[in-house]
């Protein structure tokens, strides 16, 4: 039996989210790698709706998970997220940039 | 010798019978092709339809129909009808000549599944009229789409749409599939002559004729009221059906019913709903898609079921409360994903479009009307790439169409909600409670890989936008386009813009 490499060393892997960013009016589909931190996978579900749909305002925002505020810097392997997961990215009203 | 006259031969006719003495009943009448269930053989021997037909009388008027329908097609070939016509109806009329050409020849498959597999012999009789309409109604629908070829070439879609893997008929196909080709004569007597044709189709072609003549599309009116009656007398099949299942097996009938109900409401909210509320001209519109819902499909339903011991579906309030969402939504998704279909979506987001959203859906600004601002100022400023798609909308495991039904949160606010169940080690995800519901009861049937699926599992390359369009079919002469921005976004030019997409980043 190989050990498994701690999660930091494994190569990104391809992770699949359904996310819906905000009050947009649809769920889409981003993909995004084990590697990329909550603040990535934020940006990368806002690039297909922030602007486009829904006006861009001045705040930084946050990955939401089972009602759980993620935090920026943690890693989408460190957050357990797994293929298919659901993440509802939101304007973190209380901090303004 | 004389004739008999009709009534002394018809009776026998319609419903001949006999006892098998060489071969079990079984080996004739499957039960997974009949579906008798708990309902036991002999009860059906009390199917009767309601109105009778013989084949000579069938054969005349068909032939009437018929000529009639390609008389006035003729006629109308030589005039300039359809130059005249506004682009949100041609809109409509495309929709409806891709998504239905082929589903009429799937109902010819499930009406022949009835008149070989009815469990009487007046059904079986009933069903072989039925496939022959549905045939009529696949070449008639075929043919005249296909005449505008010429002029348009989206029209050739007519034809093309079910052979495509285009996300439209793939949602068509797993709702049709599950409805006239899969099931068991009786859940199909139910779910597709009952609930789609009797709840649905019939109520809304009567409405869509009118809609045709109100816009000047006399060719279209003529092929649509052509079909209806034929389909007011086969979908006649669900009712003696419905009358034995109740009798033996009510819980069964409910099920069947409700969730071809939710099934046909979804297509209905994808495909008449934007035609309804935001294709058709405002000066033709008579009455709201909620309107028309309410009027035509919702209380003949409900006296449908009722008349018949049954309960309104378990998931009424949730279908309600979508009347007010469920298209717009669709119409907003169809709109954005605009280069997917096979027609133009005209946005329909003027201001005086707006007002009569507005009175007819007094939360429409509150949930839509924020995003199509932002719509309406990306155009205006020539910022076009924001309002074009670079990934795929959600698509619900059941319905397959995108996951886009915002619900009211106790603080006013509306939000997308996530339905989603880990069954069998993954993750689907829906668009409402009710597709959630359907899918685990029907999980063993049929369940077609939605595009996302697809997408997922590397079946479409290469994995971009233009991978997918290709997958789809779609080729730069026939992806839609909104037909007229300025119709909608001029009268907003000027006014501050703020907090839009810059080059693709905000």
């Amino acid at each position: 039996m190989t050990a498994e490499l701690p999660v930091q060393d494994q190569a990104p892997q391809l992770v699949p989210l359904n996310a819906i960013f905000a009050t947009d009016f649809v769920e889409i589909l981003v993909p995004v790698t084990t590697a990329h931190t909550m603040r990535e996978v934020a940006a990368a579900v806002a690039h297909h709706v922030e602007g486009r749909r829904v006006r861009a305002l001045p705040y930084d925002k946050v990955v939401i998970v089972d009602g759980e505020r993620l935090p920026a810097e943690l890693t989408v392997a460190e957050a357990g997220l797994r293929p298919l997961d659901h993440v509802t990215v939101e304007y973190d009203m209380q901090e303004p940039t | 010798m004389a004739l008999l006259k009709r009534e002394e031969w018809q009776g026998f006719v319609r419903d001949v019978d006999w006892t098998y003495t060489y071969i079990d009943d079984e080996a004739v009448f499957p039960e997974w092709h009949c579906g008798t269930g708990k309902v036991p053989r002999e009860a059906w021997a009390t199917w009767e339809e309601s109105y009778k037909v013989s084949y000579p009388e069938y054969v005349a008027t068909q032939r009437e129909k018929e000529s009639s329908a390609y008389a006035v097609k003729a006629a109308l070939q030589r005039s300039t009808a359809f130059e005249n016509l506004d682009e949100g109806w041609k809109s409509a009329t495309k929709m409806h000549f891709g998504g239905v050409a082929l589903v009429e020849y799937a109902a010819v498959l499930g009406e022949l599944k009835m008149a070989r597999f009815g469990l009487n012999a007046a059904w079986r009789n009933m069903a072989t009229f039925g496939q022959l309409d549905e045939l009529r109604h696949a070449q008639i629908t075929t043919f005249f789409g296909h005449e505008f070829v010429g002029r348009d070439a989206q029209y050739d879609w007519t034809q093309k749409t079910f052979h495509t893997n285009d996300w439209v008929p793939i949602s068509l196909r797993n709702l049709f599939d599950n409805m006239m080709i899969a099931p068991n004569v009786v859940d199909m007597a139910i779910e597709l002559p009952l609930t789609f044709e009797t709840g649905f189709t019939n109520l809304q072609f009567v409405a869509l004729a009118a809609d045709a003549l109100g816009a000047g599309d006399v060719n279209f009116a003529n092929m649509i009221s052509s079909i209806q009656t034929d389909e007011a007398r086969h979908s006649q099949q669900g009712g003696p059906t419905l009358e034995i299942l109740v009798e033996h097996d009510p819980v069964r009938a409910q099920w069947v019913i409700d969730k071809s109900f939710w099934g046909s409401a979804r297509a209905f909210a994808a495909l008449t709903g934007p035609a309804m509320d935001y294709y058709t001209p405002l000066e033709h519109r008579k009455q709201s898609y909620r309107e028309f819902m309410e009027e035509w499909i919702i209380d003949q339903f409900i006296r449908t079921i009722e008349d018949y011991g049954l309960k309104k579906p378990w998931f009424w309030d949730e279908f309600m409360r979508g009347l007010d969402t469920w298209h717009h939504g669709l119409h907003m998704g169809l709109w954005y994903w605009r280069p997917t279909l096979w027609w133009r979506p005209k946005a329909g987001v003027s201001k005086d479009e707006r007002a009569w959203l507005v009175e007819k859906y007094p939360n429409w600004e509150a949930v839509y009307g924020d995003k199509w601002d932002v719509l309406i100022d990306n155009v205006n400023v020539d910022n076009m790439e924001a309002t074009l798609p670079e990934t795929l909308p959600w698509l619900c495991s059941t319905c397959h169409l995108p996951s886009c039904n915002a619900t009211q949160s106790r603080d006013g606010t509306w939000r997308v909600r996530n339905w989603q169940l880990r069954y069998d080690g993954r993750t689907y995800h829906f668009c409402t409670n009710a597709c959630r519901q359907i899918f685990w009861k029907d999980r063993d049937n049929v369940n077609h890989e939605t595009v996302i699926d697809r997408f997922l599992a590397g079946q479409i390359q290469p994995m971009d936008v233009g991978g997918i369009l290709g997958y789809m079919g779609l080729t730069p002469d026939v992806m839609g386009d909104d037909p007229d921005y300025p119709a909608w976004t001029k009268e907003y030019l000027g006014r501050p813009v703020e907090g839009i997409a810059t080059g693709g980043r905000s």
